[in-house]
C-alpha cells in the first residue's frame, strides 16, 4: 500500500540514491586517507632500507657500530633485520617481532617488495648476492587513526543521508501538495458538484499548468452537462405545447357522435401516438432532471419491503390477465430515500417482469436487509436475456429485441430510468441472465 | 357556467375552447396576459384556465394582480413542471395545476371539482328532494327515472343547484351561462325555467317576480 504512493516511491528512490553517494564518497576518502598512510609509511621504510644497504657489510651487521645518522632514524619503532644468503640472521635491531621469516624470492635476482602481516608494514631487498635487508614498523596507530577515520566518515554519511531523507520527504511533500489539491478537486467534480476548480494560486510551475488545463477541462465538461439538460428540459418543454394541442383536439373530435368508423381510427392512433409522445418528453425530462442533479430528492427513511408490496398490489391485476403467478419474500427492510422515485424503479421492474414472461410464468420479489445494504430483486421466467444484450440493457433507447419496438407500449427508457433513479440514491442495480432461464433484477440501496 | 380560457398558442386555445363548451361551458378566450387580466377583473367567472408562458404578462403576474381583487377559482395550465413552479403556483394562489399535455377528461374532471368546491359543494352527486344531479355524468334523475335537459337547461339547473338558497337574477344567468360571442338578450332564461319546471316539478325553482329564480336550501 506504501508503495502505491508516489511520495514514498520518491522518497524509496531517494534514499537509495542518496545512500549510494554517500557510501561511495565514504568507502572512496577511507581507501584515498589508507593509500596515503601507507605511501608516507612506504617511503620512510625505503629511506632506511637505502641507509642499510649502502652501508658496508660489516658495519651493517653490527646494530652498535651503526653510524648515529643511521641508527637514529631506526629509533623504537623501526626494526630491521638483514639476512645471509644462506637464511641466518646477519644482523638485526634490537626489537624484532618473533614470527619474521624470510620473504620468499627467486635467488640471483635483485628484487624489493612491500608486505603488511598482521598490523605490521615491511620493506625487504634482495641484494645480487642474496643478501635480505628487510625494515618494518608496526602500524597499529595508523590502522586504528583509519577506523576512527571509517566510523567517523560512517557518522557523517549517516548525518548525511537523514538530513538529505528528510529535505527530500519535504520536498515532496511540496511537490505533491498540488496534486492532493487536484486530486480532492477531481473526487469533487466526479461526486457531481460540477462547479468545483481546483486552485491556480500560486507559482506557474509545471502543475499548475496542469491545473488550468483541467480547470478548463472540467469548464468544458460543465458547460457541456449544463448545456445538455438544458437542451433536453428545453426540447421537452416545446414539444409538450404540440402534444397537448394534438391530444386536446383529438379527443374533442372523438368525443363527437357523427363519426365514421374510418375517421374514429384515425384519430384513435393519432391519440395513441400522441400519448406515447408524452410519455416520452415526460421520461426524457426526467433523465434530464436526473442527469443535472436538479431532479428534486426527498430523503425520507421507509420500508423498502413495504413500498414493494404497494407496488406488487397494483401491477397485481397485469400479472392476473396473463396468468402469471407473483410470489413475494418481504421481511422489513428499512431504508432511506425519495419512495416516490423508488416506487417507479420498483414498477418498473415489475411490469417488465410480467411482460417478458411467457403465460402463466411466475415472478419472484424478495426485499431484505444485507449488512448495511437494503437488496430488493425480481426474478421472471421469461426468455432471459442473451449475453451481448446484458451490457446495453441499462441504455436508453435500447431494445434487447427490435421486433417488440412497434407492439410494446414502452418508452425504451424505463431501465435507464431506473438506473438513473438508483443511482442518485447512491445505490446499483444489476441483471443476471440465463437465455431461456429468465433475468434477475437486484437493486442494492445503502440503508 | 362560464370560464375564462388564458393561452397564447392559438390551436391549443381553440381545442380548449371547443372542448369546455362541448362540456356545457360558456367560455371566453384570451390569447394573452393583458387581455386575460382585463376579462378576468372585468367579470366573475366560475373558473379561470390560465396558461403561465404568455406574451405580454406571464401567469404568474396576472394572477397575483388578480387575486388582489377576485377570488375566481383559476387552473393553471403549463408545460412546466418542476416542483418549484408548481409550488409557486399554489402559493401565488392558484386552486389546481395541470401539467400539458393533459387529457381533456381530466382537465374537466378538474374544473368541475374546481368549480364544486369554490361554491361550497363538495358532493358529486347532489339530491334535492326526490331530484338527483349527478355534476360528473350531467344526469339528472327524477324519482330514479332519467331526465333529457337540454345542455343550457342542464346549466341552469347546476347553477341553481350549486348556489341554491341564493337568488339568481337574470343578469347572472347572462353572465354566467352565455360567453362573449353570443347576444341574447331575449327572455330565452325565462323558457329555460319553464321547461325545467315541466321535467322537475313546478314548485322546485321558485320565482321572485321582477327579482329573479331560486331553488330553497
Amino acid at each position: 500500500m506504501m508503495f502505491h504512493s508516489i511520495r514514498w516511491r520518491l522518497q524509496a528512490w531517494h534514499g537509495v540514491l542518496l545512500t549510494a553517494v554517500v557510501a561511495g564518497f565514504g568507502f572512496t576518502a577511507h581507501r584515498l586517507a589508507r593509500a596515503e598512510r601507507l605511501r608516507i609509511i612506504d617511503e620512510e621504510l625505503q629511506t632506511r632500507a637505502a641507509q642499510l644497504s649502502i652501508l658496508p657489510p660489516s658495519i651493517a651487521g653490527n646494530e652498535s657500530r651503526l653510524p648515529a645518522s643511521v641508527a637514529s632514524l631506526f629509533g623504537d619503532t623501526f626494526y630491521f633485520v638483514v639476512w645471509k644468503p644462506d637464511g641466518a640472521v646477519q644482523a638485526s635491531s634490537g626489537f624484532v617481532p618473533a614470527d619474521l621469516t624470510v620473504p620468499p624470492h627467486t635467488p640471483g635476482q635483485q628484487t624489493h617488495g612491500l608486505r603488511t602481516r598482521g598490523t605490521r608494514r615491511e620493506f625487504y631487498r634482495f641484494t645480487q648476492s642474496n643478501r635480505c635487508f628487510l625494515v618494518g614498523r608496526p602500524i597499529d596507530a595508523e590502522l586504528a587513526a583509519l577506523r576512527r577515520l571509517a566510523w567517523y566518515l560512517t557518522g557523517v554519511g549517516a548525518a548525511v543521508l537523514a538530513f538529505g531523507l528528510l529535505v527530500g520527504w519535504w520536498l515532496a511533500t511540496r511537490a505533491l501538495k498540488p496534486i492532493a489539491a487536484i486530486s480532492a478537486a477531481a473526487e469533487t467534480i466526479a461526486a457531481g458538484n460540477l462547479a468545483q476548480r481546483i486552485s491556480t494560486a500560486g507559482s506557474d510551475d509545471e502543475l499548475n499548468r496542469l491545473a488550468r488545463v483541467l480547470n478548463s477541462t472540467f469548464a468544458r465538461l460543465e458547460t457541456a452537462f449544463a448545456q445538455q439538460a438544458r437542451f433536453t428540459a428545453d426540447a421537452a418543454h416545446e414539444l409538450r405545447t404540440p402534444v397537448a394541442v394534438i391530444l386536446t383536439h383529438v379527443q374533442n373530435a372523438l368525443a363527437s357522435d357523427n363519426l365514421t368508423d374510418e375517421h374514429r381510427e384515425a384519430f384513435q392512433a393519432c391519440q395513441r401516438a400522441a400519448q406515447r409522445m408524452r410519455r416520452l418528453i415526460e421520461s426524457l425530462l426526467k433523465l434530464a432532471r436526473l442527469d443535472a442533479g436538479q431532479e428534486p430528492m426527498k430523503r425520507e427513511s421507509f420500508d423498502l419491503s413495504q413500498l414493494t408490496h404497494d407496488c406488487v398490489e397494483l401491477v397485481r391485476p397485469l400479472a392476473n390477465a396473463r396468468g402469471i403467478a407473483l410470489h413475494c419474500d418481504l421481511p422489513t427492510a428499512p431504508c432511506t430515500g425519495d419512495a416516490d422515485l423508488l416506487a417507479e424503479v420498483i414498477t418498473n421492474l415489475l411490469t417488465n417482469a410480467i411482460e417478458y414472461n411467457r403465460d402463466h410464468g411466475e415472478v419472484r420479489i424478495t426485499a431484505r436487509r444485507a449488512n448495511a445494504n437494503v437488496l430488493l430483486s425480481v426474478t421472471d421466467t421469461g426468455p432471459g436475456i442473451s449475453a451481448e444484450d446484458i451490457p446495453h440493457i441499462f441504455e436508453r433507447f435500447y431494445r434487447a429485441d427490435p421486433s417488440r419496438t412497434q407492439t410494446r407500449d414502452h418508452t425504451g427508457l424505463g431501465l435507464a430510468i431506473s438506473k438513473a433513479i438508483v443511482e442518485a440514491h447512491g445505490g446499483t442495480i444489476e441483471v443476471a441472465s440465463q437465455p431461456g432461464a429468465g433475468a434477475t433484477f437486484t437493486v442494492r440501496l445503502i440503508t | 357556467m362560464r370560464l375564462l380560457v388564458v393561452e397564447d398558442e392559438p390551436d391549443l386555445l381553440a381545442g380548449l375552447a371547443r372542448a369546455l363548451r362541448r362540456a356545457g361551458y360558456a367560455v371566453d378566450t384570451a390569447a394573452d396576459g393583458e387581455d386575460g387580466l382585463y376579462k378576468a377583473q372585468a367579470m366573475d367567472y366560475d373558473a379561470i384556465v390560465l396558461d403561465i408562458m404568455l406574451p405580454r404578462l406571464d401567469g404568474w403576474q396576472l394572477l397575483a394582480t388578480l387575486r388582489q381583487t377576485k377570488h375566481t377559482p383559476v387552473l393553471m395550465l403549463t408545460a412546466r413542471d418542476a416542483m418549484t413552479d408548481r409550488v409557486r403556483g399554489f402559493d401565488t394562489g392558484a386552486d389546481d395545476y395541470l401539467v400539458k399535455p393533459f387529457d381533456v377528461a381530466e382537465l374537466l374532471a378538474r374544473l368541475r371539482a374546481l368549480i364544486r368546491r369554490s361554491a361550497g359543494e363538495s358532493r358529486v352527486r347532489i339530491e334535492i328532494g326526490n331530484v338527483r344531479i349527478d355534476t360528473a355524468a350531467r344526469t339528472v334523475t327524477r324519482d330514479g327515472q332519467p331526465l333529457t335537459l337540454t345542455a343550457r337547461e342542464y346549466a341552469v339547473l347546476e347553477y341553481l343547484t350549486l348556489h341554491r338558497g341564493e337568488l339568481v337574477t337574470r343578469s347572472v344567468f347572462y353572465e354566467h351561462l352565455f360567453d362573449e360571442r353570443e347576444d341574447t338578450l331575449s327572455n330565452l332564461i325565462d323558457v329555460h325555467i319553464s321547461n325545467l319546471r315541466r321535467k322537475l316539478g313546478r314548485d322546485f325553482i321558485v320565482t321572485r317576480r321582477g327579482h329573479g329564480y331560486m331553488i330553497p336550501a
